[in-house]
């Protein structure tokens, strides 16, 4: 990034191809849109050439780049009213070419439930959920991210984890009764 | 150790975030709280569970999308940095904006006068040479097509060839030839009358005024006799006295032809 911070937009192209899986998947897990996880994963490395001035070597790229994805998704969320995800029977399906991993998700129940769980939690939670869970970044990386302790969120991942935990009881017993 | 405090624990052994005396720590308060036992054991379970979540993949499309942006992005910037390298050499002084825009102008009008005069020279030479020759020959051709005109079997043609022959600016021996031939010999009065008109541009020709007196006494039209007797009394040509006298005792002549000789010799007598 440094490169491009220089100019060199070219190695732009590099860092693309390292990072757009992962921010893919960040922008489909809150917004439960294909079309619109990709249009923001375009917007986010366009930003990224746009602002390269901003970036510093040692705050950590992932934390700068997530805090433009951040940016990004509340801007499109501004724009298009899209204060939640994808209402129930909304989210997506995921194309693999195959069966569908949801088809396979409805012969696995429970993995189906938690799926559910994950779509319900309030967006700040779910968001905390796929930094910490999905993306792999550190709860220090996190706190960079959101603005808060390394500790702050360390808790609030748990009770993130605690209310989808509790979610997913309330479906596991809509579903047996 | 508080249940606050094992909650973060909890999260960071979730991440692998957590050392050994940590582990230690989180181990024994696990071992006295069944609450945060139990929390641990639940939400663990759920938290590896999640990793069995599929992973969305974008469509190529996004690739697509995003090389051709940025290769357009590269593209505008190369030539945003030519753009900036010239303008870098200009500089950002007045002063120095100003002494070159004068020194620019001084260059300029220096060459451009050093220009102007060197193939300015050459040029008006070649220009004066090449209108000469031009000149030279559109009367050529002028000269030819009146001599052709006043041999043609048409009056009118040849009416047309004396009427050419007078707009050149200088006769030509052979054109003046022509005309006094054609006084002298044309069937065509009108014809004759014209080549003395044609004529008076070299009444100074001492040879023509001579040609155009002895063409008097071979004229039958008194018209065009009349306009013999003009030409040299216009032409103050004393010497055509001797031939208006002979010409004026011929028996046959013209009453009013005979006084208007009679007067042209009274007033050439006079000339001095």
């Amino acid at each position: 990034m440094a490169a491009v911070a220089r100019g060199n937009l070219a190695s732009m192209s590099e860092i693309y191809q390292r990072r757009h899986r992962a921010l893919y998947r960040f922008f489909f897990r809150l917004t439960g849109r294909q079309a619109t996880a990709e249009d923001l994963v375009h917007e986010v490395f366009l930003r990224m050439i746009r602002y390269r001035h901003t970036y510093q070597s040692g705050d950590g790229f992932e934390a700068w780049m997530y805090r433009i994805a951040r940016n990004a998704l509340a801007d499109q969320a501004k724009k298009h009213r899209l204060e939640t995800p994808a209402e129930e029977g909304q989210f997506e399906v995921i194309d693999g070419g195959g069966p569908s991993p949801y088809d396979t998700l409805a012969k696995q129940q429970d993995l189906a439930l938690l799926h559910r769980a994950l779509r319900e939690l309030p967006e700040d939670k779910r968001e905390l959920i796929v930094l910490s869970r999905f993306q792999c970044l550190t709860y220090e990386q996190i706190g960079r991210i959101v603005g808060c302790e390394t500790g702050t969120v360390k808790v609030r991942v748990f009770r993130a984890m605690k209310e989808m935990g509790r979610i997913f009881m309330d479906l596991q017993k809509e579903k047996a009764s | 150790m508080m249940c606050g405090h094992a909650k973060e624990l909890i999260a960071a052994s979730w991440t692998g975030e957590i050392d050994a005396a940590a582990e230690s720590k989180l181990k024994q308060h696990l071992s006295g709280c069944a609450e945060c036992s139990a929390e641990m054991t639940q939400l663990t379970a759920m938290w590896d569970r999640l990793a069995d979540l599929p992973a969305p993949e974008p469509s190529h499309a996004l690739n697509v999308r995003w090389e051709s942006t940025l290769e357009s992005l590269v593209s505008a910037r190369r030539q945003n940095q030519w753009r900036f390298s010239l303008s870098a050499l200009w500089p950002q002084r007045p002063v120095w904006q100003v002494s070159i825009a004068v020194g620019c102008l001084a260059v300029g009008l220096a060459v451009g006068s050093l220009a102007h005069r060197v193939g300015g020279a050459a040029r008006s030479d070649e220009a004066h040479t090449e209108i000469a020759a031009l000149r030279e020959e559109i009367a050529s051709t002028k000269q030819m097509v009146a001599l052709s005109l006043l041999q043609q079997q048409s009056a009118t043609e040849r009416l047309r060839g004396v009427d050419y022959s007078q707009r050149m600016p200088a006769m030509e021996p052979d054109v003046v030839s022509a005309l006094i031939a054609a006084v002298n010999n044309d069937s065509n009065v009108n014809v004759r009358l014209a080549a003395i008109d044609a004529l008076s541009k070299v009444s100074g020709d001492p040879g023509v005024r001579t040609s155009l007196a002895q063409s008097l006494n071979g004229q039958q039209s008194p018209l065009v006799q009349a306009a013999l007797i003009d030409y040299v009394v216009d032409a103050h040509d004393r010497k055509a006295v001797s031939a208006l006298k002979q010409f004026a005792e011929k028996p046959d002549l013209n009453p009013l032809v005979r006084e208007r000789a009679d007067m042209a010799m009274r007033q050439l007598t006079q000339y001095k």
